[in-house]
């Protein structure tokens, strides 16, 4: 076991892949030499040569676009795009090609492959660098989203995913790359892409939340037991495809539903959650599934950004909103 | 890559220059004999078999078209030289990631008439091309599939395999972002690609002037440091020898090449297309005089190696692709599964459910009879 | 006031440094963005500037020492109040980790990160997590929640009724809006029939409450003869050779404490003779459009309660002995007329039987019990004249009335089953010698 941080855990993934399987390379901006803008490739193109993790020119659907040539042809590309603003530039080539190949080609093409970058707010940040685009992925088919909370996680996704023979958008919270560090298995292990995790088991109402925001939540909650309130907290890791029959129990449960999501309220994956528990447990409703999220507006500036993260204080509100209903 | 390295017609039709490289002119006599390229008799003859069935298929395909038989489809009506001269310089092991005007060179990798009939029919069984080996489905999304190409490009050279890669994109294409990309990466990463640009001169009704200002489509590999070549692309001989001297130089390993072919689009874009609306009959008319299949039977006539019987061979294409449609036409079974299968390796339990759902509503509709 | 300027973390995530060089002493006036000190650390050899306008009181640490990240480098007597912070403002109710948040400064590696980033410390570590590979997760018992839609809740709200408390009569017990407001209120919702909402002259009329039970059973009844195809068959069978097994053994089970009636070879018979005529131990699923067939005969027992009917279950009939059922009947009659029953030992009946001969009638059309497929009832048992090889003798008759739900079982099956009863009971040892 070592303690590891998001960063030092997807680094481990990759290096322990890159040793096992030599199909694997890595690229993208600044992810060779330097070893990526956040360090999550450092030390790989040290290890393993230029051959297999190297600096591209700027260019993201030159990037994503190759990759899938590769990806098509034997090899198993992971590219790193640098920021959540900058992957749509490559987006036609994400929803036309890497998402389609398989569909076109009748199966006879696969893209194997990985695109990884950091999203999220909360960081005082530059436009372009605080935004949550998970649900335009999650609505193109042909896509796996998976977006890990923890170190643990992180690192076993990551290695899953590299051995997946579909293609996955792979979006790293980068809020808290550094912010929570835990004991990791410094051996190989993986972790279904598939299925959520529920971090707390409780009572009175669940809430679903993926990323940066299960820290928040996990802070709500304290507030939320102090007023008796039990909560259970699932994480949803996976955005396409949604753990349907992790809501479906819990809210079963519950009978209480909200989820925290940073990105924008409106089409989020906050309402496609709601659409399951309407479908799912309708007859166990105790109160209105809610989604709480961004405002339909584009993340202000460090001096505004406080008013659209979503709080503890305004999980814990809206738990007690509607555990009152 | 120094001035040593490029194949002496590179440097000869540079395209700095706007010079063309033309062995045959236009009536098909040679004018360069010094650069005709070594081909026996039998070989410059089968030469014209393939486009001349390629330009059966197409002109029964338009029929079929409009016959209310098939869905929309794209005519290759006066590019065959190009398909052919490259069809006949891929390996079996080399790539293939076409655009969507590529008929010929499909079927020379494998593919059958029977799959193009049956992806303009509307089955993706048809355009996903099971049998040819290393052939990548036709690419709608206008340029994107350069990309692809130079990705293979690095996965060949990464993997040590010896495999070229033939990719195609129209005058049009040129224009998207991915074109430059993809001959950037191309040449930073020095791959054995052979990009063709099919100048035909129109990108359906914009014509290759609106499209850009450079002299020609050549000169944008300068940019790239790639090396480039305009070639007159009904010129079957220019067109063999550009292909063979570019995929000398992309499989001893001295990197990508561009080569332009200028041609004319002497059919519509697509059958919903009406031309008449945006040129003159008069240059359809022109350049038609001067198209791939009579330059070439001139050539082999005035060599006096002409001994084709053009008629019958033309009736016994038509009843060939006549049968390979009708197979396509029974063949049009698709099932609701084919909706499903292909979006992921595995059917994950989303998608399991939706067709469950479905497959309810079908039972209700066949109980209501 | 003074600024104690602890050890940024430069961007990396990392742990800590050590100090090479001091640009600066005490007593040294500042500027911000002048270095103080020079820093190795695992990647680079860093100059760390002044974050602060003033005066160096004091440097924490001599070249060579080990700083940890967050940990004090210098202090610094800050001059006047104009100075502008730059320290990223950070939500005070985010719960004090050992983090430190420090700006990036002009002229660093700004390029490395974008904005601010919470760095975690050494202590407060998220706790390992235990899954590895994908193992089941152990739900704990689901408690019982009614099913019901909004609706129906905010009814139930409405009428301040504990919506878990009503028993629901939707599909998969689901409790419907009628449900409830039978509960609550106690009235019936659909128009009644004539005679009861005239007016009666007082001395006419007593009125008396509706109970539970009485509700219950009006509810089941109607229930049942509103959705079951209700079809009786009536038939007598000789019994002769079954009273005189009676009885030999009753004073034998009356000194085990067990009475002995005819009760317990009727449910004997009915349980064997479902094992050979499975439809009428099933039930219709319209919903999922299907049959359901018991495999287990649990039959039902009506007794005749103080308050009413109800119906406890002997479980695996089919497999218990007649001494066991005979136990098990004056167990079940005993707690019913102590109104002890339980939930468990009144669920999940497949066949039922009505005994009502003792009390008096012959036949009778017994009303399913819901939603099973058969129910069987007993009547009088009588000495009668019956023909025995073209004589008349004297016959020892019992009289049976069975009911089934033609939705599920037809009449060729129904007599069947009701012939292969009739030999069980008329031929006592047959039900020991069945082959099943």
């Amino acid at each position: 076991m070592s303690v590891m941080t998001i960063v030092k855990a997807i680094n481990n993934a990759l290096d322990i892949k890159l040793k096992e399987d030599e199909n694997i390379v890595i690229y993208g901006e600044d992810v060779g030499v330097e070893g990526g803008v956040f360090r999550v490739t450092e030390g790989l193109q040290k290890k393993y040569g230029a051959e297999r993790v190297f600096d591209s020119p700027l260019a993201e659907s030159g990037i994503v676009g190759t990759a899938l040539g590769m990806a098509v042809s034997g090899l198993r590309p992971v590219v790193e795009l640098q920021f959540e603003g900058f992957t749509f530039p490559a987006f036609n080539q994400i929803l036309s090609n890497v998402a389609r190949i398989q569909n076109r080609s009748r199966g006879k093409y696969k893209a194997p492959m990985v695109i990884r970058f950091p999203y999220g707010g909360g960081v005082n940040a530059l436009e372009h660098h605080s935004d949550s685009p998970e649900a335009l992925f999650a609505h193109i088919p042909g896509l796996k989203v998976v977006i890990p909370s923890t170190p643990h996680d992180a690192k076993g996704m990551m290695i899953t995913a590299l051995e997946s023979n579909d293609p996955i958008i792979f979006m790293e919270p980068k809020r808290i790359y550094r912010a929570i560090k835990q004991e990791v298995p410094d051996e190989k292990y993986t972790l279904p892409l598939d299925k959520a995790r529920v971090v707390q088991e409780g009572s009175d109402i669940t809430l679903v939340a993926f990323g940066a925001m299960i820290r928040e939540c996990q802070k709500a909650i304290v507030m939320a037991e102090e007023a008796g309130i039990s909560v259970e907290l699932i994480d949803l890791r996976s955005i396409y495809p949604i753990d349907r029959e992790a809501i479906r129990t819990s809210v079963r449960k519950t009978g209480r539903m909200i989820v925290v999501a940073e990105a924008h309220e409106s089409f989020s994956v906050g309402s496609e959650l709601i659409a399951i528990a309407n479908e799912e447990a309708f007859l166990s409703l105790e109160a209105p599934p809610r989604r709480v999220g961004g405002f339909d507006t584009i993340v202000p500036l460090a001096q505004g950004e406080p008013y659209y993260i979503i709080s503890p204080d305004r999980i814990f509100y809206e738990i007690e909103k509607t555990i009152h209903f | 890559m120094t001035q040593e390295d490029l194949p002496a017609i590179f440097s000869d039709f540079n395209p700095l220059e706007d010079k063309m490289l033309q062995i045959i002119d236009k009536e098909g006599k040679m004018i360069r004999k010094d650069l005709m390229p070594k081909l026996d008799d039998a070989t410059i003859i089968d030469a014209y078999h393939q486009m001349l069935y390629e330009r059966t298929a197409d002109e029964m395909a338009v029929s079929y078209q409009r016959q209310g038989r098939m869905y929309t489809f794209t005519p290759n009506l006066g590019q065959e030289a190009i398909h052919i001269a490259a069809g006949m310089n891929i390996r079996h092991e080399d790539w293939l990631v076409p655009a969507f005007r590529e008929m010929g060179t499909l079927l020379s990798k494998g593919v059958t008439m029977k799959e193009m009939f049956l992806f303009y029919l509307g089955n993706e069984w048809g355009g996903s091309f099971q049998q040819a080996h290393h052939t990548l489905p036709i690419a709608i999304s206008i340029g994107t599939q350069l990309q692809h190409a130079t990705g293979i490009g690095y996965s060949v050279k990464y993997r040590k395999k010896d495999e070229t890669v033939f990719t195609f994109i129209g005058d049009g294409g040129t224009s998207e972002g991915d074109f430059s990309e993809a001959l950037n990466f191309a040449g930073v990463w020095q791959v054995p690609v052979i990009f063709t640009v099919q100048n035909n001169q129109y990108a359906i009704s914009v014509p290759v002037q609106k499209q850009t200002n450079s002299i020609n489509l050549a000169v944008k590999s300068v940019a790239f440091g790639i090396p480039g070549i305009k070639v007159d692309g009904n010129d079957f001989f220019a067109m063999y020898l550009a292909y063979k001297t570019a995929a000398e130089h992309a499989r001893s390993g001295r990197g990508p090449v561009l080569i332009e072919a200028l041609t004319y689009r002497l059919g519509a874009h697509t059958t919903s297309d009406d031309p008449s609306k945006y040129r003159k009959k008069e240059e359809e008319q022109l350049w038609g005089k001067s198209d791939p299949l009579i330059r070439l039977k001139r050539y082999m006539q005035d060599a006096g190696i002409w001994s084709i019987d053009e008629e019958q061979l033309r009736e016994q294409y038509k009843a060939e692709i006549d049968r390979e449609f009708t197979a396509a036409e029974n063949e049009k079974s698709y099932p609701l599964e084919d909706v499903f299968r292909h979006m992921y390796s595995e059917m994950p339990d989303e998608l399991k459910r939706q067709k469950s759902e479905y497959e309810k509503f079908l039972s209700w509709k066949e109980r209501r009879g | 006031m003074n600024h104690i300027f602890n050890f940024p973390d430069l961007g990396e995530g990392l742990e800590e440094g050590t100090i090479l060089e001091w640009y600066v002493k005490e007593g040294d006036k500042v500027k911000v963005g002048d270095p103080l000190v020079q820093m190795e650390t695992d990647k680079v050899v860093a100059d760390i500037p002044s974050p602060k306008n003033g005066v160096i009181v004091a440097l924490h640490g001599k070249p060579g020492d080990v700083i940890q990240v967050g940990a004090p480098l210098a202090e610094i007597e800050v001059e006047g109040s104009g100075h502008v912070s730059t320290v990223a403002k950070e939500d005070p109710r985010i719960a004090a980790t050992e983090a430190t948040v420090e700006p990036i400064a002009e002229g660093e590696d700004a390029a490395a990160v974008v904005g601010t980033m919470e760095v975690a410390g050494n202590d407060g570590l998220l706790a390992a997590s235990n899954e590895g590979a994908p193992s089941a997760k152990e739900t704990g018992e689901p408690q019982r929640k009614a099913l019901a839609t909004p609706v129906a809740r905010a009814l139930a709200k409405e009428m301040g009724i504990d919506i878990n408390r009503v028993p629901g009569s939707g599909p998969s017990g689901r409790v419907k809006r009628e449900d409830i407001l039978q509960f609550g209120s106690g009235f019936v919702t659909q128009p009644t029939p004539t005679g009861t909402t005239e007016n009666h002259a007082p001395e006419d009329v007593t009125y008396l409450p509706l109970t539970q039970i009485r509700k219950t059973i009006a509810r089941n009844m109607l229930h049942a003869k509103h959705n079951a195809a209700h079809m009786s068959v009536f038939e007598e069978v000789e019994i002769s050779a079954l009273k005189a097994v009676i009885a030999r053994y009753k004073p034998i089970y009356a000194d085990k404490g067990v009475k002995l009636t005819y009760l317990p070879f009727i449910v004997k018979a009915v349980a064997q003779a479902l094992k050979h005529h499975p439809q009428l131990n099933s039930q219709i699923d319209a919903e999922n459009n299907r049959m359901i067939v018991r495999n287990r005969r649990h039959i039902a027992i009506a007794v005749d309660a103080p308050d009413g009917l109800v119906v406890p279950v002997i479980r695996d009939a089919d497999r218990i002995s007649i001494f066991e059922i005979a136990t098990q009947i004056g167990t079940l009659a005993e707690k019913a007329r102590n109104r002890k029953l339980t939930l468990e030992e009144m669920k999940e009946g497949s066949f039922s039987i009505t005994s009502f001969g003792s009390i008096g009638g012959i036949f009778a059309t017994p009303v399913i019990n819901y939603p099973q497929a058969g129910i069987l009832g007993i009547g009088r048992i009588m000495k009668t004249p019956i023909v025995k090889e073209d004589e008349i003798v004297v016959g020892n008759i019992m009289p049976l009335s069975l009911t089934v739900d033609h939705r599920i079982v037809d009449g060729g099956e129904t007599t069947r089953f009701l012939a292969r009863v009739m030999g069980y009971l008329s031929d006592p040892l047959s039900l020991m010698m069945d082959e099943s």
